[in-house]
């Protein structure tokens, strides 16, 4: 497998070239080249900005406050005032149901919530929430995953042993217990560890909870992977030329799982942004009236029966932009793909 | 292969060991927690309240409560509920064991049968629009809370379509046990699995296929199809094997813990009372000893699987075997 | 001999009741018989009716316990008349209100078999606080010899507080003082008469036999609790046990509230003990509404404020928070106009002493009209305590957390730093009372145990119920004012004699503590019970809810 312990690589004489150059060179050119992998990029940057602009959105266009309670509001609907809580008033007159959406971006685009809140405004200002939280939680399980899995199947015996007990007991933790138990703890006094003073809202609690509990998820694939590779002949070969243990992992083994870790991140982003919400049902991370796409879900169960489009659009959200994840991901991968130049156009 | 089985029969008494214990001191360490004044009562009075934490031990210290539960957990096998006073903790437990296993199970054909289907067909016709509708799907899947698709599937079937010939069929929710009818189960069960199967298919059919395309490129394939084998017979003989390395550790893990309990989001929405409903409903009741036998049974089964993946690498890479 | 039995009830009911009662046309001829499937999220806790405190369970004793008094099992008001019932006539108590001599009903049998004797009353008596009763210390720590009961419950023998005598088949109940509200202790479910052989702790889930129309078959709390009729039940009291129309009740458990509501709207289940969920409300107000039945409760919701901690030992603080919350909006949240009533006051309406008072609106006087929100900033800003932190603490069901997250807004609107703490309902009333835990501010439900003012005013606001520091200090509020407790004792004093009397002073009493403000109230709640189509008879006590067995389903 000569390509994998490529270094400069001499340019291929057809007319699908990049140039030479370095690895990494080489792979960001094939990347830009890649168009369906350039308009992921543009749909997460407007994502992003899109969720940035929350405050200017909820200011400018829409006129809301989206974190305090507006039971009592109205809003203008096809020129008529109408509330924004509506009381039934057929049948026994029983059910107050907040209004759907309107599709007019200036007075409750995607309907209200059953405090009377903009859905839009808060799906806007949420996903700054659930970005930062599932994007962190992700890179952490992934990076942790990677150096545990590595370690774990490279160097066998008693590290293994160790570090994969140690994996068993991360996924057979009850999780739900710490969790409750650290909310109740975070109630009545703030948890301080060393230096560091935690209140119930911060996002780094979640954040650290999330990243850890899915390590395993990661790791232990990575793990068998590796157990794989390391009896390979390329690897064997190395060894023969006395390549050292650390140059082995980095450039060798780590380039051939990489590619695992890659595909994994977007369904670990999606997985963490939903975990978030159970976590914040339970008082930890994100705490009302803050919203994130997760919190907004839970808002939505209350009112699945009568506005289902209050559960519905965050979890679009979510679906778009693990979607893009996803497919960039492919292109990344296959423009690190050193083997890539045996296929042809791709 | 005894020392294999020895030593990972000692690692998991020290799994199971570690868990209980951060299972007790986490319990404890909850302010608002102490059991004697629920137990008591509303507006009990304050020699009721010593009267009652005398009772269930709580005044002893808590090295001394562990060792009385763990004794009633697995020597005596009595150890009863804090919450539902005089019910036996493992009769629950065995009782909930049938209708989760058969909840998992059922799930986990579904989702292996269609992911590997799904992952094969992407990565057979890569680049097509076939390969990205698949993929879509899939992903689309991931991105659906399971607590949310079940309550929706329960509005459509239960409630709104409730009467007419699509759903019609569909038994009231709850589980009816394999002995009592065969069709009833079948049917009480098919949705539940359908729900908990969508989450999977989409993360395994994503991973399956980003394997199956790098195997793709390897040497062993591309001498199987030198030597003059059709495409399909390459993928499933040779490439989807050593692909399968990633499916089956996450298999490990999702199907050990889901066996434990992991599904209890399914079971409450659907009605079902097996070990994850009896975990939700003891960590909402804060009910110790039956958060303790789900936490052990659920750890011995997440160790138990993941011991048995491990046997499986050598079988699916014969290059590990050599180890 | 069920098979004996039955036909004779059936007489006997339609007798008593006459046709009058049944719907006109083509109703059948006799609505006995069938299994009335009731559903609930989750089991109530344990059997033993002298220990379980939960309406679920208290509803279902109704039909399976009895004591030497009992409420009427009838709609309306006449639910609050305590009558009669394994005792032959309702004693005025003697020597100066501390004696009360009941004669026992002879041929009453346990669901055993066994009869019913002075013997299995003292003993029960005793076993209240053998099995140490949430209300051994409250209820009836009154009667002679309680003391000593409570120091050593396992020997407890009452001597001198209640004494049988065999011959006269009476029961002598002495007490340490007079007792204007005794006979309401005697009819609710912890002095249910239970075997005197029956185990000195807590049944749980093993039940005991008991006198009612039925009995407790069987009982697993993650699944289902099974009543069959009683064969040993004839009736001797159509008011205080009257026999039930059910061959069996079920109350299964397991389902989410939502999937309760659709399987009783497909007819798979007949009652649900929940409140129908807010999105489902319009739903069953509209299409199933001949199947739902509204009741006004004499209960309350309201927000207790901590009189010992910051901000809220300043009164102008907790009476900014008072004017400023919209009683409408936290309305919306529960459901809507047609299921709750705004309250400024403490008593509900239609209860013995409540005068209508509201100071805490925009035009002060009898009636809630409007939140003045003006007048609210205004005094935070005099009370000093304007930017403060202020945590909202309540219990993380849907209704609960909603009005929690009103509360947040609310408080950062008037100036505070308002967060929201959710707590698993299972630890949060006990959470709540505990004054360690610091709680400032939280959302609570009183429901009355018995008609009288005293169990709002003097158990949520009395001196007495505090206990700092205690899982068990329903005085959430902390609140303890000399002159206000000194006259709700010469209220509970003057209510021995002269009950009308004393609610004159009980209306003066709930007025000076809503001036106090301790707590905020947000209103009086309607009770929505949601029934399948096949239940008849729908009847509602206002002590114990629907009366389950007077209903029928065929």
């Amino acid at each position: 497998m000569g390509g994998a312990l490529a270094g400069e690589v001499a340019a291929p004489a057809d007319g699908l070239s990049v140039g030479g150059g370095s690895p990494w060179t080489i792979a960001r050119r094939r990347l830009l080249r890649n168009r369906i992998a350039m308009t992921m990029v543009g749909v997460l940057v407007v994502i992003v900005a899109l969720c940035l602009s929350a405050p200017l959105y909820s200011e400018y266009i829409a006129h809301t406050h989206p974190f305090r309670s507006t039971l009592d509001g109205t809003t203008i609907v096809n020129g008529k005032s109408v509330p924004v809580m509506h009381a039934d008033t057929s049948g026994l007159g029983l059910g107050v149901t907040p209004i759907g959406p309107t599709w007019d971006p200036g007075h409750y685009l995607l309907g209200a919530d059953n405090q009377g809140r903009d859905v839009a405004a808060r799906l806007l200002y949420g996903g700054r929430n659930s970005l930062l939280i599932g994007t962190a939680a992700a890179l952490l399980t992934c990076v942790a995953a990677t150096i545990i899995g590595l370690l774990a199947g490279f160097f066998g015996g008693i590290v293994d042993g160790v570090l994969s007990r140690l994996l068993d007991v991360v996924w057979a933790f009850p999780v739900y217990l710490l969790a409750i138990s650290l909310s109740t703890v975070l109630l009545t006094r703030g948890f301080a560890l060393g230096p560091i003073t935690l209140q119930a809202g911060s996002l780094f609690l979640p954040i650290f909870i999330i990243g850890v509990v899915y390590v395993p998820y990661v790791a232990r694939p990575i793990r068998g992977e590796v157990l794989s590779l390391r009896q390979r002949e390329f690897v064997e070969a190395a060894i023969g030329l006395g390549a050292s243990t650390w140059r082995l992992l980095w450039s060798d083994i780590l380039r051939n799982v990489i590619t695992t870790v890659i595909v994994f991140f977007p369904l670990m982003l999606a997985i963490d942004m939903l975990t978030e919400s159970a976590l914040s049902f339970l008082s930890i991370g994100v705490q009302p009236p803050n919203a994130s796409w997760g919190t907004i879900i839970l808002d939505g169960q209350d009112l699945l029966y009568t506005r289902p489009a209050v559960a519905l659009a965050p979890g679009i959200a979510i679906a778009i932009t693990v979607l893009a994840l996803n497919v960039l991901g492919d292109g990344i991968r296959d423009a690190l793909d050193p083997r890539a130049k045996l296929r042809g156009a791709d | 292969m005894a020392r294999f089985v020895a030593r990972r029969l000692v690692s998991m008494a020290f799994v199971l060991f570690s868990i209980s214990v951060l299972t007790f001191l986490i319990f404890f360490a909850t302010p608002g927690v102490d059991p004697a004044a629920r137990i008591a009562g509303r507006n009990a009075d304050q020699a009721t309240l010593r009267a009652v934490r005398k009772d269930f031990g709580l005044d002893r210290p808590i090295p001394v409560r562990y060792a009385l539960m763990m004794k009633k957990l697995f020597i005596t096998r009595d150890l009863t509920s804090y919450v539902n006073r005089g019910a036996k903790v493992i009769p629950q437990v065995l009782q909930a064991a049938p209708v989760t296993l058969s909840l998992v199970i059922g799930a986990a054909v579904i989702w292996i049968v269609f992911s590997v289907a799904m992952g094969l067909l992407a990565a057979v016709t890569r680049g097509s629009p076939v390969d990205a509708t698949v993929m879509i799907l899939g992903l689309i899947g991931i991105s659906m809370p399971v607590f949310w698709l079940g309550e929706v599937v329960n509005l459509i079937t239960q409630s709104r379509f409730h009467n007419t010939f699509l759903f019609s069929w569909v038994p009231p929710l709850g589980y009816t046990p394999l002995t009592q009818s065969p069709f009833g189960w079948f049917k009480s069960l098919l949705l539940p699995w359908l729900t908990l199967a969508v989450l999977y298919i989409g993360i395994y059919a994503r991973v399956l296929r980003s394997a199956l395309v790098e195997a793709q490129e390897e040497d062993y394939v591309r001498t199987a199809r030198a030597k003059g084998l059709s495409e399909s017979r390459v993928l499933l003989r040779h490439a989807l094997r050593t692909s399968l390395i990633v499916f089956v550790s996450l298999f490990g893990l999702d199907f050990g813990a889901l066996v434990g309990g992991g599904a209890l989001l399914t079971e409450v929405v659907f009605g079902l009372h097996g070990i994850g409903k009896l975990t939700f409903d003891s960590l909402q009741n804060l009910d110790l000893p039956v958060i303790m036998a789900t936490v052990i049974y659920a750890a011995f089964f997440v160790v138990l699987a993941n011991a048995v993946v491990d046997v499986l690498y050598a079988w699916l890479d014969p290059r590990v075997r050599r180890a | 001999m069920t098979r004996v039995r039955r036909p004779c009830i059936a007489l006997a009911v339609l007798a008593l009741l006459g046709f009058g009662g049944a719907p006109a046309s083509a109703a059948p001829a006799s609505h006995t018989g069938g299994t009335l499937k009731l559903l609930a999220k989750a089991a109530g806790g344990t059997l033993d009716p002298q220990v379980n405190y939960t309406l679920e369970y208290w509803q279902l004793f109704q039909a399976t316990y009895d004591g030497l008094l009992g409420f009427t099992k009838a709609g309306g008001n006449a639910a609050f008349v305590v009558v009669p019932d394994l005792a032959e006539n309702l004693p005025t108590p003697t020597n100066g209100g501390k004696t009360w001599v009941f004669k026992l009903r002879k041929g009453i049998k346990f669901s055993n078999g066994q009869p019913v004797t002075v013997n299995d009353v003292v003993a029960s008596f005793q076993r209240i606080f053998k099995v140490k009763s949430p209300t051994s210390g409250t209820f009836y720590a009154g009667i002679v010899g309680a003391k000593a009961c409570l120091a050593k419950p396992a020997t407890c023998t009452l001597k001198g507080g209640v004494i049988g005598d065999a011959k006269t088949n009476t029961v002598t109940i002495n007490l340490v003082a007079p007792d204007s509200e005794f006979k309401y202790r005697l009819a609710v479910p912890h002095a249910s008469i239970v075997p005197a052989n029956s185990p000195p702790n807590d049944a749980g889930t093993k039940p005991l036999p008991g006198t009612g129309a039925y009995y407790f078959a069987s009982y697993d709390p993650n699944k289902q609790l099974v009543m069959k009729r009683n064969p040993y039940f004839k009736e001797w009291s159509k008011a205080a046990q009257p026999a039930g129309y059910p061959d069996e009740i079920t109350q299964s458990y397991g389902l989410t509230v939502e999937a309760q509501i659709t399987a009783i709207e497909n007819g798979q289940a007949d009652w649900t003990l929940e409140a129908p969920p807010a999105d489902r409300l319009s739903e069953i107000g509209t299409k199933y509404a001949s199947q739902v039945h509204i009741e006004p409760l004499t209960a309350f919701w309201y927000a207790p404020m901590n009189t010992n901690l910051a901000p809220f030992n300043n009164l102008k603080a907790r009476q900014a928070v008072n004017y400023a919350i919209d009683r409408n909006a936290a309305i919306k949240i529960f459901g809507g106009a047609n299921l709750a009533t705004p309250s400024c006051q403490v008593l509900p309406p239609g209860f013995p002493g409540y005068q209508p008072y509201c100071p805490y609106t925009k035009n002060p006087g009898t009636k809630w009209s409007a939140p003045d929100l003006a007048k609210a900033k205004q005094l935070v800003k005099e009370s000093g305590t304007a930017g403060e932190k202020v945590a909202v603490v309540m219990q993380d069901d849907e209704v609960n957390k909603a009005m929690g997250v009103y509360l947040q807004s609310v408080l950062n609107e008037i100036g505070y730093k308002a967060t929201v703490k959710p707590i698993s309902a299972n630890i949060f009333f006990t959470y709540a009372q505990n004054t360690k835990n610091k709680v400032q501010i939280n959302v609570q439900q009183w429901y009355q145990d018995y008609p009288a003012p005293s169990d709002f005013l003097f158990i949520l606001f009395g001196c007495e119920s505090f206990h700092p520091g205690s899982d068990s200090s329903i005085n959430i509020a902390g609140f303890c004012d000399k002159k206000i407790n000194a006259q709700m004792h010469k209220a509970l004093s003057l209510g021995v004699t002269n009950e009308e009397t004393a609610n004159t002073l009980w209306t003066k009493i709930d007025k000076m503590v809503t001036d106090a403000s301790p707590m905020a109230t947000l209103f009086t709640p309607k009770h929505i019970d949601f029934v399948s189509k096949r239940v008849g008879n729908f009847t509602f006590s206002k002590q114990f809810y629907w009366l389950v067995d007077q209903s029928w389903v065929q």
